[in-house]
């Protein structure tokens, strides 16, 4: 076992250390770290660690920890031990479900994927960094490790926790499950999912060039950063409201997006762009897509015969079907829970409240702006997760 | 009797209609092809490379056949390194005709008569189901160009000495034949050869399967070559070809250093930025091309191997002179999901 971050040393052991809620130890160290997460250098090489470093401002961190202890009714406590196992392919994951139960006093395990790499390695680095000039506490109740496949260790730390985080998928969570936790301990758990984007035709019309643009660069982001395989990148591109023939209103958005991806010098490699054309393939063999468009490695059009025939499995990165639907409610059929966020463009509050409640919660956890897809929140699938974090007590004098 | 009599621009009048037709064959009696052409907008084609190609792991992910159930008559299948296996379905006639093409193909190598033959690789990997339908089916299929065979290697994969020495003895003043995997025939024949002096000036070797693990080990093919000619072995073919191609394989010329195709088949390289076709001396993707894929739709097939035309017309073969340089990496994403490679 290698140890990433904080005391080395036997994780399961009783300690002696206490937390609070909001501990201003924690409060301190994330602050550090958030102003060496947004130095100009680390957010030119990694955005996403922009996002990250901007989640973690003393400023936020204060608004979350109010929202934690807001409630009249109960004394909120840590939660206690947790250990956290996020997906190997995101590299911020872990730092924003850690960051959280952090705040919330607990003592955190968590294990880093031996592939992690690149925006991973930095935030790493960055926390050692940070870890000299703060309260011991810290390194003795936060601590970071890498392991391979080995049950042991993985059910030690099972049986150690009240809560365990599991990322990565419907087949990590059901190996993750094979261990036991303790009878009083439970899972939080992020299984598979699938988002989507919604693009109202009337409201691209009524936009002006500038808005179109400016919703493209968000899209372009939310898609491409993480190749379009996080469980909140936008897959399919839902244009709702149509009125006739909407190829202009596409073939516009493709240009703009070509142009986005040319201005950010993004690649698509050729193993990708074989398997892009693999998958979308298999869609017109079986008859999901009519129409396919292959006009730059980069981007990937597909035309799909219907709204429930939208593919809930990646295509690859830059690969966009496209689908028509009368209004956002005419959606709904065809959304379920695996359902994760939809972004979109060009509705009014009024539309996507509706859409919203006509859901009623069977599907899509999150609706917001192109451009905010990858954006995490305390509020992430369907969690408020500094509740989950926490536990409360009830007094009556 | 050679089956590598074509010039390139004869080849290409000949091909283009008979593809052309098969192309048209495939759509009509391959319903989930015909949607594909049909969703890519595909008319028409007026060359060899316009005609359309499928990503060749298609067949992994599809089942892709032009004949009805109650005519197939095999079922091959190719294990793949993750798992996913390609499903290629022939019906007698084209299990014939692919079997009849690679045995003309392999005759201009070796001569019409069977001749005694080492095959380097142990019995044992014929009764292991797992890696039988890869190598297993290799060393099968070659094994009917010869007589009197002999293994190389014991039951547990050592080299068997005594064997080769007896082989030796017995047909060794007059030609015989050698088949085996590259990297193989490298480690257990090669290098056996040379420490018992073993005299294989007669041989004529037919090797396939790959340079990646001899260029690990800084082996190049120009030193292969010249490294089994100093144990006497001077007719040397390497081949490339695969499952999903069956009957089809691209033969190194008695030149050396490149590989030729049959007359029923060609190759294009293609640029993986735009996808047009490549002129003689830019690597790119390899896409395989042959008539024999009749029962299903595989005569244009893009593989994910990359390599180069180094001339046309100008070798000892008419036609494309190539190689094979090496295999694409497989495409790797990130994402939330550790998995999403199985479920895709």
């Amino acid at each position: 076992m290698k140890f990433r971050f904080g005391v080395e040393g036997d994780l399961t052991a009783p300690s002696d250390d206490r937390l609070a809620v909001g501990d201003p130890r924690v409060v301190d160290f994330l602050a550090k770290l958030a102003r060496k997460l947004l130095a100009p250098a680390v957010a030119r090489q990694h955005p996403e660690l922009g996002s990250l470093g901007y989640f973690l401002r003393p400023a936020e961190l204060k608004r979350s920890v109010e929202r934690m202890t807001a409630r009249q009714d109960a004394l909120v406590f840590p939660r206690g031990n947790v250990f956290h196992l996020p997906p190997a392919n995101v590299d911020t994951i872990f730092v924003y479900s850690w960051a959280i139960s952090a705040l919330a006093g607990n003592h955190n395990v968590v294990r880093i994927s031996s592939r992690s790499a690149g925006a991973a390695e930095v935030i790493l680095d960055s926390m050692n960094a940070v870890l000299a000039d703060s309260d011991p506490v810290i390194g003795r109740t936060q601590r970071m490790v890498t392991y391979g496949y080995d049950d042991a260790v993985t059910a030690a730390l099972s049986k150690w926790c009240d809560l365990r985080v599991i990322w990565g998928g419907d087949a990590a969570v059901d190996t993750i499950r094979k261990q036991p936790l303790r009878p009083s301990a439970r899972d939080l758990t992020f299984p598979d999912r699938t988002s989507w984007a919604v693009l109202s035709v009337p409201g691209w019309r009524a936009a002006d060039p500038a808005a179109r643009k400016a919703a493209v660069v968000g899209f372009a982001n939310d898609a491409y950063w993480f190749d379009q395989a996080a469980c909140s990148s936008p897959r399919t591109v839902f244009l709702v409201g149509a009125d006739g023939d909407t190829s202009e209103v596409r073939s516009e958005f493709l240009d703009l997006l070509l142009g986005v991806v040319d201005q950010r010098g993004w690649t698509v490699d050729a193993a990708m762009a074989v398997e892009k054309r693999v998958n979308a393939y298999g869609l017109a063999a079986t008859g999901a897509a009519t129409a396919l468009d292959f006009p730059d490695n980069r981007v990937t059009a597909v035309t799909l015969a219907g709204t429930e025939l939208a593919p809930r499995r990646w295509i690859g990165a830059g690969a966009f079907p496209f689908a028509e639907v009368g209004s956002l409610i005419d959606l709904v059929p065809a959304m379920n829970r695996q359902d994760q966020t939809v972004s979109h463009f060009g509705f009014t509050p009024a539309e996507l409240r509706a859409f919203a409640t006509e859901l009623g919660g069977r599907g899509v956890d999150r609706i917001v702006p192109f451009g905010s897809a990858l954006t995490f929140g305390a509020i992430w699938d369907g969690y408020d997760l500094p509740s989950e974090f926490t536990r409360l007590t009830t007094l009556q004098p | 009797m050679s089956v590598f009599t074509l010039p390139q621009a004869e080849k290409e009048a000949v091909l283009l209609a008979q593809l052309s037709e098969l192309t048209e064959h495939h759509r009509a009696n391959c319903e989930p092809y015909d949607r594909i052409l049909a969703a890519s907008g595909f008319t028409k084609a007026e060359s060899i490379a316009d005609l359309p190609w499928l990503p060749v792991r298609l067949f992994k992910t599809l089942d892709l056949k032009s004949i009805p159930d109650d005519e197939v008559f095999k079922v091959l299948t190719s294990s793949g390194t993750t798992g996913d296996v390609s499903k290629i379905y022939l019906d007698k006639a084209a299990a014939a005709e692919q079997q009849k093409r690679l045995a003309a193909t392999v005759q201009t190598a070796i001569g019409p008569k069977r001749l005694p033959m080492i095959l380097v690789d142990t019995k044992a990997m014929l009764k292991d189901r797992r890696s039988f339908s890869a190598r297993g089916a290799g060393v099968l299929g070659m094994s009917t160009f010869g007589r009197d065979h002999v293994w190389a290697l014991d039951m547990d994969g050592h080299v068997d000495v005594e064997a080769l020495r007896g082989f030796l003895a017995k047909h060794g003043d007059q030609p015989f034949l050698i088949f085996g995997f590259t990297f193989l025939v490298w480690l257990h024949l090669y290098e056996v050869a040379l420490e018992h002096k073993l005299d294989l000036s007669n041989g004529i070797l037919i090797h396939s399967g790959g340079w990646k693990k001899l260029i690990d080990q800084a082996v190049s093919p120009e030193e292969f070559r010249a490294r089994l000619a100093g144990v006497g072995l001077t007719r040397v073919h390497n081949y490339y070809g695969m499952v999903e191609q069956i009957g089809t394989i691209f033969l190194e010329g008695p030149d050396g250093g490149a590989l030729y195709c049959p007359d029923f088949a060609d190759v294009i390289i293609r640029d993986p930025e735009t996808w047009a076709e490549l002129p003689p001396g830019k690597p790119g993707l390899i896409e395989v091309i042959s008539t024999l894929p009749t029962s299903y739709p595989g005569h244009v097939l893009l593989t994910e191997d990359l390599g180069v035309v180094h001339g046309i017309d100008d070798g000892a073969w008419p036609g494309k002179r190539f190689s094979v340089l090496g295999r694409l990496p497989r495409a790797e994403a990130r994402g939330c999901s550790d998995t999403y490679r199985s479920a895709a």
